[in-house]
């Protein structure tokens, strides 16, 4: 995609021209940002618009193979909402999603407040949290599973090697929505601390200096000018990992398959089941979908409108 | 960096505030004590996982499994690869990885320099429904979006898995904040020199962007390569399955012996763990520069 320049419509312009009389501005000039924005926009529309907005279609209607589909009306709403596998993912995710984000947005302020201090070795302790964000989650199932396996596992050897009693990590129904909220933490605490710490290296040093002066303590200190100020980042931490907490998906379908008889099958699993797998249910599928995308949205939102408003104060 | 002073629940005055040497604190030594324990509870499962990779399955089979392996042969690295046919994977990977990011730095830049430099009617809409498809990550538009890229005959190819997730709205976010601070009148006088719009992006706007473009290509590297849901969904056929896919497919059905995905869970890490090593400067001075919002 090139724009060939136009020699003509430059000449034309008049020194002020370009803001008093539109026309003016050469033509390239004009199309240019058209062009530019095409392609992205394009894909925007086709690829993320349109499915938004065409997944409340779908939701309408019902097939068993994914190719022909027969109207429905509301019935896919009525039998999602009686299914209580639905539920069981339903409130699985809503734990999921509330202990991830409280766990991840306190410790990655108490990791950023550790990251910050002047100690040897910091750039190495950085990268060693940061790790874990940069594998592969299927990995990152898989090695932990493996690692927690009730028999052979070498966690429960190191904890049989000492006489402590060997949890059936993976295989006992609560412990391992615990496990999963903690594997899925433990892979993106590291990206959350990088936040913070630019938010806790965005805070003006003065403000301690005088509280300093006053004979402010470690604490007041933390309570009363880190934690204000920081909460513009933890605001765009939260967002975050709500977000992300909704589409866990990849790590837990290698960490536990979303067993031991789906405590751990969330939201994004449900769908993809019985989307892709036989028997397809589709329309459950599609409503559940439409379920977890106005949740999403909507929670985004109060955020927002929340987080404005706290700044407005 | 600017060392933060105050130390959370460590309760105890202030009068830190010099940076010169000090005899080591109560405080001080807390600090180091718990950022070992932390940093060993985050680098000792990927240790345990790269020293195994290299036992054999017998050798992963006992109990109490011994911390190193009895030797560093490349066995189950080799056998993967030419047994399994864990190269058409990787290679599926490393092709979806590198012509999706060239993709998107390509789109995203292009879009960005129209919304940050001209004025032009739509622009702000255009904007707002960048900001806006932040919220939409694929996961919850996954079976429209599926109906999409079917009817496009894209199920089933390394196309369809490039393609649809292309245009990210955080990238155009990204190099759209930072191309606002590059000053108007640089694009102004190269015009004035003749030279066309598609040139001053390519020659003048381009090269300034170093930065955040590092930051895009990190971001976008880090998660094609990982990328898991998608490429699931789209990969019919067992030719097509990316590194993750074949990872966890062949796991759950426990048709590779677990010694080989290991090896191919470690060949997995490496690319990400060279480009973060090589580029890590980029990447936090990228989440400071930008702010985030």
């Amino acid at each position: 995609m090139t724009v060939a320049p136009a020699p003509a419509g430059r000449d034309r312009r008049t020194p002020d021209g370009r803001r008093s009389r539109r026309s003016s501005t050469p033509w390239n000039q004009r199309l240019a940002p058209y062009l530019l924005v095409l392609p992205n926009m394009a894909i925007f529309g086709v690829f993320i618009l349109y499915p938004a907005v065409n997944g409340f279609n779908i939701s309408r209607f019902d097939s068993t193979n994914a190719r022909t589909f027969t109207p429905v009306g509301t019935q896919n709403y009525e039998r999602l909402f009686s299914d209580a596998e639905f539920f069981d993912a339903a409130r699985a995710t809503a734990i999921f999603v509330f202990a991830f984000v409280v766990l991840s947005t306190v410790l990655s302020i108490a990791l950023a407040l550790l990251l910050t201090q002047p100690i040897k070795g910091r750039t190495f302790f950085r990268a060693a949290f940061f790790l874990p964000v940069l594998l592969s989650p299927v990995v990152v199932g898989l090695i932990w599973s493996w690692i927690l396996e009730r028999q052979s596992g070498a966690l429960n050897s190191l904890l049989g090697g000492i006489g402590l009693p060997e949890p059936g990590w993976l295989v006992d129904g609560p412990l391992a929505l615990g496990v999963t909220i903690f594997v899925g933490t433990w892979m993106h605490v590291g990206f959350y601390t990088l936040i913070m710490m630019a938010g806790l290296q965005a805070i003006d040093q003065s403000y301690y200096e005088a509280a300093r002066m006053d004979g402010a303590t470690s604490w007041q200190q933390f309570r009363h000018i880190t934690l204000p100020l920081l909460r513009p980042t933890m605001f765009v931490v939260i967002i975050l990992s709500m977000i992300a907490g909704f589409q866990a998906f990849d790590f837990i379908y290698t960490l536990t398959g979303g067993g031991p008889l789906g405590a751990t099958t969330l939201m994004v699993q449900y769908i993809y089941e019985h989307a892709f797998r036989t028997p397809i249910q589709y329309g459950l599928a599609a409503a559940g979908s439409v379920i977890l995308f106005v949740t999403i949205f909507g929670l985004t939102v109060l955020n927002f409108l929340y987080g404005r408003r706290k700044e407005s104060v | 960096m600017i060392g933060l002073r105050n130390k959370k629940a460590v309760g105890r005055p202030t009068w830190t505030g010099s940076s010169g040497a000090r005899p080591p604190s109560v405080g001080r030594v807390l600090v180091y004590v718990a950022l070992i324990a932390l940093t060993l509870l985050f680098l000792a499962p990927v240790i345990w996982a790269v020293l195994s990779s290299f036992k054999s399955r017998n050798e992963l089979a006992e109990r109490p499994p011994s911390l190193l392996p009895d030797s560093l042969g490349l066995d189950n690295y080799t056998e993967a690869l030419s047994r399994f046919d864990f190269t058409t994977y990787v290679s599926n990977s490393a092709i979806v990885t590198v012509s999706a990011t060239v993709l998107t730095l390509a789109i995203n830049a292009m879009a960005a320099y129209a919304l940050a430099k001209y004025n032009f009617r739509g622009r702000n809409l255009l904007f707002l429904i960048t900001l806006g498809t932040i919220m939409i990550p694929l996961q919850i538009i996954l079976i429209p979006l599926q109906q999409v890229a079917s009817d496009l005959g894209m199920t089933n190819s390394l196309l369809g898995m490039i393609i649809p997730p292309a245009a990210t709205p955080t990238g155009v976010f990204l190099l759209r904040q930072y191309m606002l601070t590059i000053p108007d009148e640089l694009i102004e006088s190269a015009r004035i020199d003749g030279a066309g719009e598609f040139r001053i992006f390519l020659r003048i706007i381009l090269p300034l962007c170093k930065a955040p473009l590092a930051v895009v290509t990190i971001f976008s590297v880090i998660w094609r390569w990982n990328d898991f849901l998608w490429p699931l969904v789209i990969a019919q056929s067992q030719d097509l399955y990316t590194l993750p896919v074949a990872l966890a497919q062949f796991n759950s059905e426990e048709v590779v012996p677990f010694n080989y995905i290991l090896a191919m869970s470690v060949v997995s890490m490496v690319p990400v763990i060279l480009i973060f090593l090589v580029m890590q400067r980029h990447i936090v001075r990228g989440i400071a520069q930008t702010g985030l919002k």
